[in-house]
Formats: C-alpha cells, structure tokens, sequence
C-alpha cells in the first residue's frame, strides 16, 4: 500500500540512460533559457557595437569619415559606401568575431567607411544629386589623401552600390582601383516588392515629400517590416529555441538594436530616390545626370565584382546581376551567396560565404 | 497504445480552418489565381503529423520532438511568409496601400501644419527661438561650410599649380 501510494508513475515504461541524458540536457537548456529570458527583462544590458578600433578623418556637415586600425599590408585602401538613411552602419563592424570590418582589416586592408549620418528636418533640402556630387567625392578624397595611395577600391552595399556608381560613372577621372556592388539593386524594373508598391501609378512621391518634409523613421520600419511580416515572429521563435546559448543572446542583443533603430530619409533626397531609380531606372537605361555630367555605366572599366544573395527581397539577385553586363570592364564576376540582404553581409553564414570571397577577391587586385 | 482518432479529428479541422483562412485572404488581397491549398500546406501538416503520432504511439517521449516541433513551427512561418508575399506582391494591394497612404496624408498633413503653426505662435509669443529659426540656423552653418570646402579646394588648386611651377624652376 505504501508503495503505491508513493510511487509516481509505476507504469511507466523503463527510460534507456541515453535517453535520460537528453532530457537531462533538455532540462538543463530550459533552466538557462528561463535565466538569459529574465536577465533579458530584468536586466537588460545595451550591447556594446563597433568594437574595431578607429578615427575620425573627416567631418562633412552630419557625415564622417572614419578609419580603421589595420596593419595596412593591402596597397590599395578600400572605401565602403552604405546605404544613407534607414539604418545605422555599425552593423557592418557589430560585434567582435562577427564583423566585416574587422574581417578585412585583420586581411590588411586600409578600410574607410562613409558613415552618412542621422539626418534631421535642417537637411530636408538635401538632395541626392548633392550626396553623389558633393559629400561622397569630398569623403573619397579625404580617403585618398589619408592613404597616400593613387587609387583606391570602392565597396558599395544595398543603396550604397546605386550612389557610389552614379558617382564614379560620372567621374571617369577618380582612380577606381576595384569595384564591388554587395547586393546593390541597379536594374530597378527587377527589384521586387519595393518596385511594385513605389510604382508611380500607386505611389505619390511628390504628395508624401511635400506632406511630410522628410520621410520618418516609423515609416521607414513600416516599409520594412511589411516586405516581411512573418520577420518578427520567426526572429522570436529563434531566438526562444537558442535562448540557452549566450553566445547566440550576444549576437541577438546587438542584431536587435541596429534592426530596431531606423533612421528617416531626406525628404528630397527620397524624392529623387524614388523618382529617378525606382519609378524611371534611369540609372540603369543611362539617363542619368548628376552635377551635369551624364551617368553612363559603360564607363567604368575596372575589375568590378557583384554579389547578390538568394534569399535577398530588398534588392534581389535579378537586380544586381545586371550590373555585369551594363559596365566595360574586361575582368567582372557575378556571384550569387546563400541568405539574405543583411545575413549577406552580417552573421555566421556571411563569415563563412561573404566575406573571404570579397576580401580574396580584392586581395588579388591590390 | 494511445488512441489517436481524437487528435486526428481536431487536427483535420484545424488543417481545415487553415485552408479556408488562407483562400479567404486571397480573396480579400484580390489575387486572382490562388495555389493550391493541399499542395501547399502538405509537406509540413505532414511532419506535424508525424510528430503528433510518435507522441501517440511512442512508450517514452524523446527530446527530438522538440526539433520537430520547432522545425514545424519554422514552416508554418514560412509558408504564411509565402502566402503574404504572394498577397502583397500583386497590383491590388499596391493600389490599396497606395490609397491607405493618400488618406492618412488627406488627413495629417492639414492637422500637421496647423500644429507647426500653433507650436510656432506659441514659441514666439514666449520670446522662444522657433524650430524654423533652428533649422534656418542649421542651414546657414551648412551653407558657410560649403563656403569653406570650396574655398579649401581652391586654395589646393592653387598650391598644386605653385607646386608645379616650382617643380619645372627648379632644374634650371
């Protein structure tokens, strides 16, 4: 009688050792899901991002140079143009061991980045002409200066790729070195969701800029968390599956606050954004000018090298693949990596995928 | 053994709720030809099902059930992602968000001026600087930056053209 009472589950088939380890671990996992999860909401510590040593070369109104510390064993230094507006550049320098620049200084790169800046309701005026024009070549030749080198390789990434190209296609006489298009849209009649809603028949651009002034980070983060409303769901999910891991809550911490800091666009430099590539292509058809001088891509003769991502639907492989065909140069290669827009360049898989074909790719041609 | 009809049951109606949930949407997202719903809920209602029998029929619970499920889970995410990204990606919806856009700028733009005007009135009534005296300041610094820049490059054209000079004095 006794023994009944106080047995749990006498029927309970006999569970094997092996068996009893993973539940062990099972349990084990749970318990440190429970404590990162409450650390998480009750002690939530601000990550700590751009971990790569570096200087301010220069300062143009709200946007900087910086320089990162390297051993500079590459001749040739690298300029890395991001997109302006929507999100911050850190992400490319977000945490040690998980860093692009990190990866290509270890490499021995003298790598410089264009760090646009946060724009506010004084740089409403602020067209792209005048990004292209003005503020990008001042920056590369303040690169050039800083290096003492005569040319200089050129990164642009997602928007970054579209702007740096209108810039040294109508500067034929910059000393482009290299050049590398990490999944910046160019032919805008393939660029997928963005394309269809932006599309002049639904898309007032001229209403929203003279409504608003300038486009506000909320509707940033709302155009973006539409190209992918289950994002937030499956992030979560994820997230609760390696919750044990404090590694994986690391790099989750210091993903999630760049993926929720967006920042606002110029109003008029949306204007031009949208108008010009989105609803004419114009950079892509050639009909394109800037500061006067006309934006041919056939001009560009170096080494240019593109990379799409598969999975990417803010600029789709189908939209930067044609850059191959649209330049001059006798050496270019297309090549298209697993993920997406961001996990391109940022995560684990881009350390693996990304990052040695680019830095292998520039190390042959510097 | 664990009889199993029960679970079966709910989970065809389940399975059903879904399909028709998601036709509705179609509908209402106005895509014209919709995919077929067995088709494409198929493969992972069948691995959830497979998860869900083990339960059933298996003496001792693994922990693998736990994959499964997650992986289940990343599926259904994955699936609906499809279905959004199919809804979204037609005409209607570009013109119906197109219009949603319109409204809401019909209707803020008016309230937002008006704001502007009433938060302007109130600053200079209290001797404030304005945000349009800000911003107007914030534009003059820019301007006299661009006036130093040019002046900058100028000075540099200068220098390189003495620089040259010097260089072709200099053997002679």
């Amino acid at each position: 009688m006794k023994d009944e009472l106080f047995t749990m589950t006498p029927d309970m088939p006999a569970m094997s050792p092996e068996m009893l380890a993973r539940w062990q671990e099972e349990l084990r996992r749970n318990s440190l899901r429970m404590k990162h999860f409450s650390e998480m909401i009750m002690n939530p510590k601000e990550p700590e991002v751009g971990p790569t040593p570096r200087e301010e070369i220069y300062r143009k109104g709200k946007s900087r140079l910086w320089r990162y510390a390297s051993k500079r064993t590459v001749k040739t230094p690298l300029l890395f143009v991001p997109n302006l507006g929507i999100s911050r550049p850190y992400i490319f320098d977000l945490m040690p061991k998980g860093s692009f620049i990190e990866h290509m200084t270890d490499k021995g790169f003298d790598f410089y980045l264009v760090d646009w800046g946060v724009f506010g309701p004084e740089d409403n005026g602020l067209t792209l002409e005048h990004a292209v024009t003005k503020i990008l070549p001042r920056l590369a030749k303040k690169a050039l200066e800083s290096s003492g080198a005569t040319e200089m390789s050129v990164l642009g990434y997602c928007m970054g790729a579209p702007l740096s190209l209108s810039w040294l296609a109508s500067t034929p006489e910059f000393p482009v070195k290299n050049y590398i298009d990490m999944a910046g849209p160019i032919d805008f009649s393939q660029v997928g969701l963005f394309g269809l809603w932006l599309d002049a028949r639904y898309f007032d651009v001229d209403k929203y800029v003279d409504t608003l002034g300038a486009i506000p980070a909320d509707m940033v983060k709302m155009g973006f968390k539409l190209l992918k409303p289950t994002m937030d769901v499956s992030t979560n999910l994820n997230l609760w599956w390696n919750l044990w891991n404090p590694d994986y809550v690391a790099g989750f911490n210091a993903l999630n606050k760049w993926a929720n800091e967006y920042l606002p666009f110029p109003g008029e430099f949306f204007r031009q954004w949208v108008k010009e590539y989105y609803q004419q292509n114009r950079l892509y058809k050639g009909e394109l000018t800037m500061g006067g001088r006309p934006v041919r891509l056939g001009s560009i003769r170096c080494p240019v090298l593109a990379v799409g991502a598969k999975e990417d639907n803010i600029a789709p492989p189908g939209c930067v693949k044609p850059l191959i065909s649209a330049v001059s140069s006798v050496d270019k290669e297309y090549v298209e990596l697993p993920g997406g827009h961001i996990s391109l360049i940022a995560g684990r898989g881009a350390s693996v995928h990304c990052w040695p074909k680019v830095s292998s790719w520039l190390s042959a041609r510097s | 053994m664990a009889d199993n009809s029960a679970t079966q049951q709910l989970f065809d109606l389940w399975k059903k709720q879904v399909d028709e949930g998601t036709q509705a949407w179609l509908r209402m997202a106005g895509q014209g030809t919709a995919p077929d719903p067995q088709a494409f809920w198929r493969p992972f209602m069948d691995q959830g099902m497979q998860a869900w029998s083990k339960v059933m029929t298996q003496g001792t619970a693994s922990p693998d059930l736990l994959a499964q499920w997650k992986q289940f889970l990343d599926q259904w995410i994955a699936a609906w992602s499809k279905v959004l990204e199919q809804a979204m990606g037609t005409e209607n919806f570009a013109q119906a968000m197109g219009k949603q856009l319109e409204g809401f700028l019909n209707v803020s733009g008016p309230a937002k001026k008006a704001a502007e005007q009433q938060i302007e009135v109130g600053l200079s009534t209290l001797g404030l600087p304005s945000r349009t005296l800000v911003i107007g300041l914030a534009k003059q610094i820019a301007g006299l930056e661009e006036k130093i820049e040019g002046l900058e490059d100028r000075l540099d054209a200068v220098l390189a053209r003495l620089d040259g000079l010097a260089g072709k004095k200099a053997p002679g």
